[in-house]
């Protein structure tokens, strides 16, 4: 009883406290614990991705501010040259971005993109910074999901209307225009019409900002369909800055009305435009304030997809000058009577990439322009004639990603309006993207090599377009199963699922309404279901989308397959998730199905299933994700079976966050799991009963999907906004088991390490391109430690057999897993000073050690932790271990002679200024003093037969034994094989002329020196001292 | 019993608030107790270091850096039995970099020179921020490599930006950003700091990763020696007179 009590008083006083319990407890698996495995980027940003908003600074030094569809927001400096991501803590999905009238460092930011397509991300909120991008503060609105438009009072900067387009999938009353008069401390809806009506635009006049125009949007898509405009859109207008607003509708066309983009001229305060979607979309412009308005032109460059493109803006100095956004971005020069395309057309259509979502035009100089399309930003500096890519914007948006069995690996997978791609995981001095090959085209979705045959890809184009692609001439060829005699039509999904089969390599599945098998590399298809969707004709009326512009484009597609999973246990066993909320599963190779989706439980009927993971531990057990945020479901749902669906685990916890896209349990430890919302990627250790969100290197972009390489370990990400990550070798997350977190300090061993030689690539390309990170060619020898290191030694060190010490390496000393690189070479050898350098990378470092295992120990402080590493051969290389053991026994005799060579040279050296200095101590009339000159200057000329001494400044071409000795031990350090006949011929003609230069001084020590020591001795002078070992 | 053991729940409540919101002057207080005592820093007069710095894997060249109050450092460090020297004497920079071919010193550039001289400030940039010309200010609590940190914004003299994280238990410097202008266009470069050792009563920090922050590249430099108030000539930071 009394026990009780006092645990019950220490209970409530630990949570008043809030202090940690007096009891001893398991170390809890935290975020900051993985800091030191890094996701590098490896791009590419060739393709670059989807731009939703720019602004921009002119000035001598341009700055740009890009927003993207999800990889957050991207500044320049230069012009467009180089880019860099400021809002990486933040939500990655921008719907607005505005630097403050005359006051460029204060930016504002309006987090969810606007441009409603069927894959567009989710925003929390508005933010501000005040110190252009070092740190941002979140100013509120979390709940309008999108945000389209952030104006800011020219006279004022604590004065900002916020156009919320609000909620896409369900009602919601955070929608409208908002404004702050104290700089987003507060917030008053001045303008709401209803819960599915947000605002799309506004404007404010030039010469009386109190005047300002808002377009309100009557709009919904649900995962089968899309909806834009209705009685409630409409055109408003307020005289005193916002706070009232009235409707305009003089001159406006009659009916619905849709999407409206608005644009004011800056140069001609009461002109402003607008194009409104209606039964018929057109451009209007009033020049009355907006009270009333006179339609101008309803050319298809102005009324493309509205709900896609409706930005417009008009050249600040030019009022007749409109741009108009659309699938090719359109300028009209006559105050919108016409219109032309933007650049030059060809029948690919413009240079620049299609989907043109925003515009900047430069105040102070009309032809300069910058636009943001769905494959990047573009720079013209002639009003659109010409346009420079910019690529150092990595930000595509990949849905899915798959890898090869070649080393190193490649990566392939599909994007958003860019293609499928596939390119190197990893090359020394990093990844640029010329590496990267394009395939089919339209937008990209799954992709995988044939593992039967590597010269052939399967990739695909939206609405279950598929393809067979050869590597070697890229030519592709339509495979996808078409309807047969009395079959209904194929309902494919925007992103069909292909999956290989794991048990039956080169057997690949293909999902319609119906699952499809092939064996012969598409060339025939096997049905093996019946309908797997709930076939709810309700949910199947794509052909109606689009609202008052129709729009069928496949992306509305339903009641169709979504994901395929076959178990690698069991190929008999596939998973089928649909995405009406079926999900199906067979055991009997597709004979029969069971829908199990019921069993799920707290899931609301019909969810999106998003992805199926069959174990590789176990037949019976599969994970699941399921996504609902297409109804307005944000909730995280990872689940787990055991028993074929019959019963199911909830795993996703509060500290996993966003809507689900894809679990994976590892290959190895089936504790560890990994899984991508559309907020990040979270680690479990245990099953899914604890998850870290994985922060390091990774900005919270959305995580589509996940590949885990089955031989080198590494951990590919396919981001829905940031293109591609890798994590390097994932072993120590194997490792890390509640024990290890309860450990100080403990090695985490890695896979064998490659020992590769790193080659440089002969490119200038300037600063403009981004570069894929690649780890580097060191071996990694990774650890925990339980808490940061601060005080004494922290190091790693690695001995050889024999108990040498070849290395001792300054450790990293961060919480967590820490990650530090050694060469896997051993100390450089002693050079004497010559006149430079010697122009060998290898001539600067020591010998490679042989592959094989050595001892790794971890110093901390008093304490030692030990454990081994394994080093084996590059898996390219052609030479054998005798060749390697060849190259290093040449490699050990030519470092012995380049020591031989620096200890003769320094003894010359030394013997020559011991000369000198004596010589410089005695009278010039004394005979001693002229012969001590003599000897120290034919040292000088021994000492210069041995080295270079021209001055290097030009390219002096001095080559003595030094040199020769030190390039020839560069040369064959410098390559893992057998060293070539000529460079041991070589190395004894040098070692004979060493030998020689050695007997000569030798020979001259009796001869010249003795005498000389006699006669200092007769002075009483030191003696000169042959130093040399 | 019971009651003690609340009050001591209490009492570490207690302690524990004013941690949580210290003032910079505290701060920095706490920062030079923690590296041994202001009257024990402002005592050194010379400190030679001697180490090795690692400039990419497999590259290592053995380094002497010597500074001498209130403003004089030199830096030599050897690669293929050849030696680079970088020194400022209080007003002039200047280098000798003989690794292509050259023999004589030469003044270094002005960029060069801002960050030579910056490096030759004995204390570093807060102890005696005022009398600088350097603005220091808390700018808050963040994680550094998965621990906390108090974080100091120094703006100095010459405008660039200096953040400097401390260890929010022991009070040491674990992390240094800062960006600096070079013709104009920052550049941003961060430096870890840690194993801490005493020497001659102060903490010194024997390991400094450093490089272009967000770069994977790092140049690393193992401090093995330290030497405190061994006589230094003056000499030995002037650019010597080429003959």
């Amino acid at each position: 009883m009394k026990t009780v009590s006092i645990a019950a008083a220490l209970a409530a006083v630990v949570l008043v406290c809030g202090a940690p319990p007096a009891y001893p407890q398991a170390v809890a698996f935290q975020p900051e614990m993985l800091g030191g495995l890094e996701a590098r980027p490896i791009g590419p940003a060739t393709m670059s991705g989807r731009i939703t908003a720019v602004d921009a600074v002119p000035g001598a030094r341009l700055t740009i501010y890009a927003g993207t569809a999800g990889g957050g927001l991207w500044q320049s400096l230069d012009g467009g040259l180089t880019f860099k991501p400021i809002f990486d803590k933040h939500n990655q999905s921008i719907g607005a971005v505005t630097v403050e009238p005359g006051k460029p460092s204060t930016i504002w930011v309006g987090t969810g993109e606007t441009w409603a397509r069927n894959s567009v991300s989710v925003g929390d909120g508005v933010y501000r910074s005040t110190d252009a991008g070092e740190s941002w503060a979140k100013l509120g609105l979390e709940n309008t999901e999108r945000i389209a438009r952030i104006l800011v009072d020219p006279k004022d900067g604590n004065t900002a209307l916020v156009c919320a387009t609000g909620h896409l999938f369900d009602d919601s009353a955070d929608r409208g225009v908002y404004r702050t008069t104290n700089g987003g401390t507060t917030w008053d809806k001045v303008l709401y019409v209803a819960p599915d009506t947000g605002c799309a635009d506004l404007a404010m006049d030039p010469g009386t900002p109190a005047v300002v125009y808002a377009a309100m949007w009557e709009f919904r898509r649900t995962p089968s369909f899309f909806t834009s405009g209705g009685p409630k859109s409409g055109l408003y207008k307020s005289s005193d800055g916002g706070v009232t607003w009235h409707e305009v509708r003089k001159g406006l066309p009659e009916g619905d009305l849709g999407r409206i983009a608005l644009a004011v001229a800056p140069s001609k305060p009461g002109l402003v435009y607008a194009t409104v979607e209606a039964k018929k979309t057109a451009l209007y412009r009033s020049d009355d304030l907006g009270e009333s308005w006179t339609e101008l032109n309803d050319s298809s460059l102005v009324n493309t997809r509205p709900f896609y493109f409706s930005r417009m803006v008009v050249d600040p100095s030019n009022p007749g000058r409109i741009y108009k956004m659309g699938t090719i971005a359109a300028v009209s020069n006559d105050g919108g009577r016409t219109f032309s395309a933007l650049g030059s057309l060809s029948l690919m259509g413009s240079s620049y990439h299609s989907d043109v979502h925003d515009i900047w035009v430069n105040p102070k100089d009309a032809e300069q322009l910058v636009i943001g399309t769905d494959g990047g930003v573009y720079v013209s500096l002639d009003r659109g004639a010409g346009w420079r890519f910019v690529g150092s914007l990595p930000v595509g948006q990949f849905y899915h990603v798959s890898v090869d069995m070649d080393w190193p690996f490649n990566v392939y997978g599909g994007l958003q309006d860019n293609s499928s791609w596939f390119g190197p995981s990893r090359r020394s001095g990093g990844i640029p993207g010329r590496l990267w090959q394009s395939m089919s085209g339209g937008d990209g979705f799954w992709a995988f090599p044939d593992p039967t045959d590597p010269d052939i890809i399967y990739d695909e184009i939206q609405g279950g377009n598929l393809f067979r692609v050869r590597r070697s001439t890229l030519e592709s060829k339509d495979i996808a199963p078409s309807p047969r005699k009395g079959e209904p039509k194929y309902r494919f999904n925007w992103n069909t699922p292909i999956h290989m089969s794991p048990t039956r390599p080169g057997t690949i599945y293909y999902g319609a309404q119906f699952l499809f098998r092939s064996r012969d590399q598409g060339e025939s298809w096997e049905r093996i279901s019946p309908d797997l969707t709930t076939n709810d004709p309700a949910e199947q009326r794509q052909s109606e989308s689009g609202g008052l512009t129709p729009d069928n484009s496949t992306a509305e597609n339903h009641c169709t397959i979504y994901a395929i999973g076959e178990s690698p246990k069991n190929g008999d066993v596939v998973w089928v998730g649909t995405d009406d909320g079926n999900l199906q599963v067979t055991r009997d190779g597709g004979k029969t199905w069971t829908n199990v989706a019921a069993n799920l439980p707290g899931v609301p009927k019909g969810t999106w299933v998003s992805s199926v993971e069959p174990s590789h531990f176990d037949e019976a057990t599969a994970y699941v994700t399921l996504d609902g945020h297409m109804t307005g479901d944000m909730k995280t749902y990872v689940f787990r079976t055991a028993d074929f669906g019959k019963t199911w685990q909830a795993l996703a916890t509060p500290d996993v966050t966003g809507y689900a896209h894809v679990v994976k349990e590892d290959l190895v430890n089936r504790d560890l799991l990994l899984a991508g919302t559309e907020l990040g990627l979270f680690v479990s250790l245990d099953g899914g009963k604890a998850w870290a969100h994985f922060t390091s290197g990774l900005p919270s972009v959305a995580v589509r999907d996940i590949a885990i390489h089955p031989r080198d370990r590494d951990v590919v990400l396919a981001t829905h906004g940031r293109a591609l990550y890798v994590i390097d070798d994932i072993t120590p997350l194997r490792k890390l088991t509640p024990e290890v977190l309860e450990a100080d300090a403990a090695f985490l061993d890695g896979r064998p390490q490659w020992m590769v030689n790193g080659s440089g690539d002969f490119g200038f390309n300037g600063d403009g391109e981004f570069v894929g990170r690649s780890p580097g060619e060191a071996a990694v020898i990774t650890y925990y430690l339980k808490k940061r290191h601060l005080f004494g030694d922290l190091k790693v060190e690695v001995y050889d057999a024999s108990g040498k010490r070849l290395a001792s390496i300054n450790g990293g000393k961060r919480k967590g897993i820490n990650r530090v690189e050694w060469s896997m070479r051993s100390d450089p050898p002693r050079f004497a000073p010559g006149s430079g350098i010697i122009p060998n990378l290898y001539a600067l470092m020591g010998p490679r050690v042989l592959e094989g295992t050595y001892t790794v120990k971890l110093i901390k402080g008093k304490d030692a932790y030990t454990s081994t590493i394994q080093l084996v051969p590059d898996p390219r290389s052609k030479a054998t271990a005798a060749d390697r053991r060849a190259q290093r026994e040449v490699v050990d005799q030519l470092f012995a002679l380049v020591e031989r060579s620096t200890d003769l040279i320094d003894g010359i050296t030394a013997v020559r200024d011991q000369a000198a200095g004596r010589a410089a101590k005695l009278a010039p009339s004394d005979p001693l003093r002229g012969k001590l000159e003599a000897l120290s200057a034919a040292m000088e000329k021994r000492r210069t037969a041995l080295v270079a001494t021209s001055r290097g400044e030009g390219i002096s071409g001095d080559q003595r034994l030094r040199e020769e000795l030190g390039t020839l031990y560069g040369n064959v350090n410098g390559f893992d094989g057998r060293p070539t006949r000529s460079q041991t011929d070589r190395m004894a003609v040098l070692a004979a002329e060493l030998d020689a230069a050695s007997s000569s001084f030798k020979a001259s020590q009796a001869k010249d020196l003795a005498p000389l020591n006699v006669e200092l001795e007769k002075r009483k002078m030191e003696g000169i001292v042959v130093t040399i070992k | 019993m019971f009651r003690k053991i609340l009050a001591g729940f209490a009492l570490a409540a207690l302690v524990a608030v004013p941690a949580s919101s210290q003032t910079l002057d505290e701060l920095l207080a706490r920062n030079y107790k923690a590296k041994g005592g202001l009257d024990k820093i402002k005592a050194v007069q010379t400190v030679r270091m001697t180490g090795v710095m690692t400039v990419g894997p497999g590259l290592e060249a053995p380094f002497v850096l010597e500074q001498k109050r209130p403003n004089k450092m030199r830096m030599e460090f050897t690669l293929q039995g050849m030696t680079g020297v970088q020194a400022f004497d209080g007003k002039t920079g200047w280098q000798l970099m003989p690794f292509s071919g050259r023999k004589d010193p030469e003044p270094l550039a002005e960029d060069a020179l801002k960050q030579v001289e910056e490096q030759a400030d004995f204390d570093g940039p807060l102890v005696d921020y005022k009398a600088k010309g350097n603005t220091v200010e808390l700018a808050g609590k963040e994680s550094v490599d998965g621990a906390d940190a108090y974080k100091i914004k120094v703006t100095l003299k010459s405008g660039d930006v200096r953040y400097i994280y401390l260890d929010a238990d022991q009070y040491l410097e674990v992390r240094t950003e800062g960006k600096t202008k070079i013709r104009g266009t920052d550049v941003e470069g961060e430096s870890t700091i840690g194993d801490y050792k005493e020497v001659s009563g102060l903490m010194f920090p024997c390991a400094i990763e450093s490089g272009q922050k967000g770069s994977p590249q790092k140049m690393k430099m193992t401090i093995q020696k330290i030497e405190v108030n061994v006589p230094i000539a003056d000499a030995q930071f002037t650019m010597p007179v080429v003959k």
